[in-house]
């Protein structure tokens, strides 16, 4: 019983990371019809500037404000400097631009902070484990439970219930159409580009403590983000969430009962969900 | 004599959504049918149902006599049910040439051709050509689709499914955004080839000119259902088509 | 004689005669060009002719060349055995991931080959008694033509076996695109749905040309292996998978001749760069941001582009 909490939980703190990539991700293409490859390394850069910020503070907590601001102005000006070129190409060449900005990120990362992988501390509040009536949990992976689910609420307080979030969905419903009505589709497509890079910074930050950062951890997660995507359906928040849980659960439970094979798990279950829906759970048929 | 194309109870709900109820028509070898209605009355609903583009949530269709509503639209097309879309559907960056020219090779056969498959290709040309040359199309062969006027593009469309020698041709509002000279010249271009090739044709249409201008009979939809058929001046005198359609126009 | 087979045939010639032209070095840089062109020109297959943009293409080109490295290794089979079995053992595994991907369009299809590709990519760094792990496999012999045969250990001789390969799948390509199934390929890229009203279900369509690419790739792997000794879980990476995307789309996108052509000057412009820096990576990415931007039809594309006007 104790055993199964302990894999419920691990399976939800793994979502909870995952979803605030896939979230941005999901918005991203929802907003600006673009699947942006570069997502994952933008969740790595936010990792490095986590592990910078508590260098240089020797706190943690600091990073975790500091750096979803930074990488998410840094996103918007990589949109506002190529994307916005290109978007009535076809989807292939907005998907290759954004993996060619991938490469240069992720060798500008590699140039800054060299090759070996640099761990984070904990805040001091979140070290060591909690007891939850007789089972002993690591704190931090709690409090990455919480936090997704506070900013997956906040997310979705924000598109339902706020001027900027209705027009935000009228650009994704119909770009021209809110164009027509004075939404200014350019400035939105910025913005958004620019939020759902800070989610993945904020999500980088706070994996480095468990993950530590490293190279290579923007196509990991990025190859987990498309299959959550896949799974839930893109563009839809609700989908980015029921896909994170599947994945989590899937990674999570593989790994514990079959280790040597725990990838192969998830795409089993990805291919199943595909056989039947080939737009994912929540998403629209093309 | 058993139609060409029957419908029995044919519906379709989106959600709440009854965007199509309780349809039942047929359609008789020869005949030129025009189905119209107001904005959202199910047309194109109607259309995508026969077509096979979307399942229906209640009937059947029924083409010469069997029952095909389990069939995909690849297999239904293959049947001899060829269609043209309200929006204009063709190969943009093809020739004029082989836009028709797949259309017939996709129906005829012969293509998991990897190599060579000259005879294939010849003689879908040729009854591609064929079918261009009834539309006057023939001298833009060459030309690649995208780069024909709009009226030029909804003329092609046509062509490829005549060129598919169909036995039912469903033609989506085929004078849809055309100028008043494109329409006549359309229309005409329609009589004329119907009549030639001896086709029976389903058409969805706004231009009420055009609808009695073109059909032997017409069905009236609204709300999704079939309030009225008739010849030309059986419709024109019927109450009830005036209240929901004609009278809405005055 | 058209002028597309001019230039056909002096292409050919000069293929012939370049071991008499080149240094051994210069020979040998061009043999590694021709395989990255073979790989290039298997992915514009399926990019260029059919729409599909695969983001896993790299998994083909590293099956070919693990099946290669271990008939040449273990088995000590002729060269043209272990072409085979690379090309075949790409293509089998391509059938039932092909069979997932093409239920996907768009863009979900190239999130999926690169999931896919993923997953084939940790298979081969985990499994280390058949893949070595991440060390690879290493000395892999060139070994005979055939049983008892000419051994292929020169560069001349190695050369004139890539260029045979690159030259046949080029000409065999270029006679698919042109027989009816092309067609059709080139049909459904241009418009899905009116094909599918047209009379077919585009699947099965999808399926064999994915196949076919993942077998071609396949093909060039299985003799990069032999040809630089070595297989390793580097070239089933995704950034491997994104630079064959970089190839088609510097040298023209659907035009089979070009993606080979942006191989080899893709290859040129990092063995350039990485002579400066080790962080060539990063110019690779702005030479390709710019190259999206700016021109998005390629070389031969925009080649295409000026000779009509002039």
């Amino acid at each position: 019983m104790a055993n199964l909490v302990e894999q419920l939980l691990n399976a939800l703190a793994l979502a909870g990371l995952l979803f605030l990539v896939s979230a941005g991700l999901s918005l991203v293409f929802g907003i600006l019809r673009v699947v942006n490859f570069a997502h994952g390394v933008f969740y790595m850069l936010g990792a490095y500037l986590g592990f910078t910020t508590v260098a240089l503070s020797g706190w943690f907590w600091p990073a975790l404000v500091v750096v979803p601001p930074i990488v998410g102005v840094l996103g918007a000006l990589v949109e506002s400097s190529t994307l916005r070129f290109i978007y009535r190409r076809p989807p292939i060449y907005q998907l290759l631009l954004t993996f060619g900005l991938a490469l240069i990120l992720e060798e500008s990362i590699r140039v800054l902070y060299g090759p070996t992988a640099k761990g984070v501390e904990p805040p001091v509040q979140l070290q060591g484990a909690a007891d939850l009536g007789g089972l002993l949990y690591p704190r931090y992976r709690l409090f990455l439970v919480v936090l997704s689910l506070v900013v997956g609420a906040a997310v979705w307080l924000f598109l339902r219930r706020t001027r900027a979030g209705l027009i935000i969905r009228a650009v994704a419903q119909n770009s021209e159409m809110a164009d027509c009505l004075g939404a200014d589709v350019a400035r939105v497509r910025t913005l958004v580009f620019g939020a759902a890079c800070a989610l993945a910074g904020l999500g980088g930050v706070a994996a480095a403590p468990m993950t530590t950062a490293y190279l290579g951890m923007g196509i990991s997660v990025i190859v987990d983000a498309f299959v959550v995507v896949v799974i839930g359906g893109l563009g839809s928040i609700g989908g980015s969430m029921a896909g994170s849980l599947i994945v989590g659960a899937a990674q999570t439970w593989g790994a514990y009962y079959l280790p040597e094979t725990a990838m192969v798990i998830m795409y089993a279950v990805m291919g199943a969900i595909l056989i039947f829906r080939p737009w994912g759970l929540f998403g629209e048929e093309e | 004599m058993t139609p060409l194309l029957e419908t029995r109870g044919l519906g379709r709900a989106f959600g709440a959504l009854q965007a199509v109820a309780d349809v039942s028509l047929a359609v008789q070898p020869g005949e030129l049918r025009a189905v119209i209605g107001p904005n959202g009355a199910g047309k194109t609903t109607l259309f995508h149902l026969v077509s096979g583009l979307l399942a229906p949530t209640s009937g059947r269709v029924l083409f010469r006599g069997d029952d095909v509503t389990a069939l995909a639209a690849p297999a239904r097309c293959r049947r001899g049910i060829s269609r043209t879309f309200q929006i204009t559907s063709i190969f943009p960056e093809l020739s004029v040439l082989e836009n028709a020219r797949v259309a017939v090779q996709l129906k005829a056969g012969g293509n998991f051709r990897l190599v060579g498959g000259r005879g294939v290709l010849d003689a879908s040309a040729r009854r591609a050509r064929d079918s261009l040359g009834s539309f006057g199309l023939l001298d833009r062969a060459d030309a690649l689709a995208s780069t024909l006027p709009h009226g030029d593009q909804r003329l092609l469309e046509i062509a490829m499914a005549v060129a598919q020698e169909p036995a039912l041709l469903l033609l989506d509002e085929p004078t849809q955004g055309l100028s008043p000279e494109d329409t006549a010249a359309t229309v005409a271009v329609i009589r004329r080839v119907a009549r030639e090739r001896q086709l029976t044709i389903v058409l969805v249409e706004h231009d009420m000119d055009v609808v009695f201008d073109l059909a032997d009979r017409i069905s009236v939809l609204h709300f999704g259902e079939l309030i009225a058929e008739g010849t030309p001046s059986e419709i024109r005198a019927n109450a009830a088509v005036q209240t929901a359609y004609l009278g809405g126009l005055d | 004689m058209t002028r597309s087979r001019v230039l056909g045939l002096a292409a050919l010639v000069a293929l012939v005669v370049m071991p008499w032209v080149l240094a051994r070095h210069q020979l040998s840089l061009l043999t590694d060009l021709l395989i990255f062109g073979l790989f290039a020109m298997s992915l514009d297959l399926i990019m260029g002719y059919t729409g599909m943009v695969s983001f896993g293409h790299a998994a083909y080109f590293g099956l070919g060349a693990y099946a290669s490295a271990l008939v040449l290794l273990d088995f000590a089979q002729p060269v043209p055995v272990a072409l085979l079995a690379g090309a075949l053992l790409a293509g089998v595994v391509a059938l039932p991931v092909g069979w997932f991907s093409t239920r996907a369009t768009g863009i979900y299809f190239a999130m999926l080959t690169l999931a896919f590709a993923q997953l084939l990519y940790t298979v081969a760094y985990k499994w280390r008694d058949v893949t070595g792990g991440s060390d690879g496999i290493a000395g892999v012999p060139k070994t005979a033509l055939f049983w008892g045969g000419p051994g292929l250990a020169s560069p001349q001789a190695f050369y004139f076996l890539v260029a045979a390969c690159v030259v046949l799948s080029l000409v065999l390509s270029l006679a698919v695109v042109g027989s009816p199934f092309g067609r059709a390929l080139q049909a459904i890229r241009e418009n899905e749905r009116r094909f599918t009203s047209l009379g077919r279900d585009p699947r099965p369509f999808k399926l064999v040309v994915f196949v076919l690419a993942a077998v071609f790739a396949g093909l060039a792997g299985a003799l990069f292996a032999p040809f630089r000794g070595f297989a390793s879980p580097e070239v089933m990476f995704w950034v491997f998978s994104g630079q064959g995307l970089m190839m088609v789309i510097i040298g023209g996108i659907g035009t089979l001749v070009g993606p080979i052509l942006g191989a080899m000057v893709f290859i040129l412009i990092q063995e350039v760069l990485s002579s400066y820096t080790e962080h060539w990576m990063i110019f690779t990415g702005a030479v390709f941001v710019l190259i999206v931007i700016f021109l998005p039809g390629g070389l031969v594309g925009t080649a295409r582009r000026l000779g009509a006007r002039g």
